[in-house]
């Protein structure tokens, strides 16, 4: 386990390099997601309470397909000069490469998502009443995403129709997590976060099963 | 298989340990798969083998730790530095890090060890991958067109490697067209069509 640990670390410390050398979510995912959430706040008009109420969803909206550019972005990279025949061929076990993936991409993830929510709180004049909870919905919501994503990557790093093929596998997946984290979220802001509970716990249960498939499948997608 | 047709047909070879194995051919003869599937980067559709005592298909891990390819493509990372490419393939590989600076030395990339291999010409990034394999030092040597793009100079380093390898017991599958290369070879195998057409050369 050491060294599934040891192997994922330089997996993740890699791909983190990468990422902050080529700036992609300053760069990409952060604009992406701004432009989501300024878009939809001009359309549904200057009513504070429909913004409020509204302003969960669309977070998360924002962090979902900004995290679907990300996952892509995570494969990319071993894309160039066949670098992913690279860890093909390294002999270590399969999971150290899915959780170093995953990790990297959690990271980002959640750096992307703070400034979207100081963005959104700045925007749509979102109270934060349960940091805690919201916290909590976020990173574990973003370490289902990451499982999903990361898990999938691999097979459109191969696939001819990457751009189709990847938001088909991973969307359908994702959507539990998307509805968890706004209820979790909405609860929390109107001053409910007692009722987040559950929908916590729902994402917990979904992080187990899409880490535990991810780190059991990964080395056969991978392989093949 | 390549598309609908197969890619190597009933290619039957033994690599002796220690050999320097030379393979010519056209093309689209097959060299490359092979050695892919030799480096258990690619799965045979039927048939199998060993390497190195191993199984190409319920061993590849084993395999794996003992084997190094240097195939068309180099697998660096382009926003990463040449010192930093080489120290992931430590961390994956076990190998020591301390061998870096030697290994870049070797290849004459000491002075653009922390520029980005983005920045990199493709000699300097061919130097590079037989950076890695120097790092590494495996039992079996894959070399798969070894000599494009490097200039006369890193073409004899890629030529000491192979001098070394065969000195110290390792094995070497070497592919190439430079007719000029491939001097200290054992036994040269030519490939057509995905089959073995004629071996030169006796093994053992």
């Amino acid at each position: 386990m050491t060294g599934t640990l040891r192997h994922a670390r330089a997996v993740a410390a890699k791909d983190l390099r990468i990422e902050v050398r080529g700036r992609y979510a300053v760069g990409s995912l952060l604009p992406f997601a701004g432009t989501v959430l300024i878009a939809f706040g001009l359309s549904l008009g200057p009513g504070r309470t429909l913004l409020q109420q509204t302003a969960p969803g669309l977070l998360w909206l924002a962090v979902l397909f900004a995290s679907v550019l990300a996952f892509r972005r995570s494969y990319e990279s071993e894309g160039e000069d066949g670098a992913l025949e690279g860890l093909v061929l390294a002999p270590v076990d399969r999971a150290s490469i899915f959780l170093g993936k995953a990790a990297a991409v959690i990271a980002e993830l959640l750096v992307l998502e703070v400034l979207v929510w100081l963005m959104v709180v700045a925007l749509f004049d979102l109270a934060l009443r349960s940091p805690g909870v919201v916290a909590a919905a976020f990173v574990l919501g973003t370490i289902g995403l990451a499982a999903v994503g990361s898990l999938f990557g691999v097979l459109t790093e191969s696939a001819r129709a990457r751009e189709a093929v990847f938001p088909l596998l991973v969307l359908p997946l994702a959507t539990p997590i998307l509805v968890a984290g706004v209820k979790a979220t909405a609860l929390a802001t109107t001053g409910s976060a007692g009722q987040a509970v559950s929908w916590l716990g729902l994402l917990v249960a979904f992080d187990v099963v899409f880490v535990a498939a991810g780190t059991l499948v990964f080395g056969y997608l991978l392989e093949d | 298989m390549f598309g609908l047709a197969p890619a190597l047909v009933r290619v039957d070879l033994t690599v002796d340990r220690g050999e320097t194995l030379l393979i010519r051919g056209p093309n689209g003869a097959g060299k490359s798969t092979l050695l892919r599937v030799i480096a258990t980067s690619l799965s045979p559709t039927y048939g199998g083998g060993t390497v190195l005592g191993f199984d190409v298909m319920a061993q590849r891990e084993q395999i794996r730790r003992c084997t190094e390819l240097l195939g068309h493509r180099t697998r660096l990372y382009e926003e990463l530095t040449g010192e930093e490419n080489l120290r992931f393939v430590c961390a994956l590989h076990a190998a020591d890090p301390r061998a870096i600076a030697p290994a870049l030395e070797r290849v004459g990339l000491t002075d653009v060890a922390g520029d980005r291999v983005r920045g990199y010409s493709q000699g300097m990034r061919q130097r590079l991958a037989v950076a890695r394999i120097i790092l590494r030092a495996p039992d079996l040597l894959l070399l798969d067109e070894p000599y494009a793009g490097l200039d006369a100079e890193a073409k004899e380093i890629v030529d000491d490697l192979i001098d070394e390898a065969k000195a110290k017991g390792r094995t070497v599958i070497l592919a190439t067209h430079d007719p000029t290369r491939g001097r200290n070879a054992s036994r040269v195998v030519h490939m057509d069509g995905g089959r073995v057409v004629r071996a030169v050369g006796a093994s053992g």
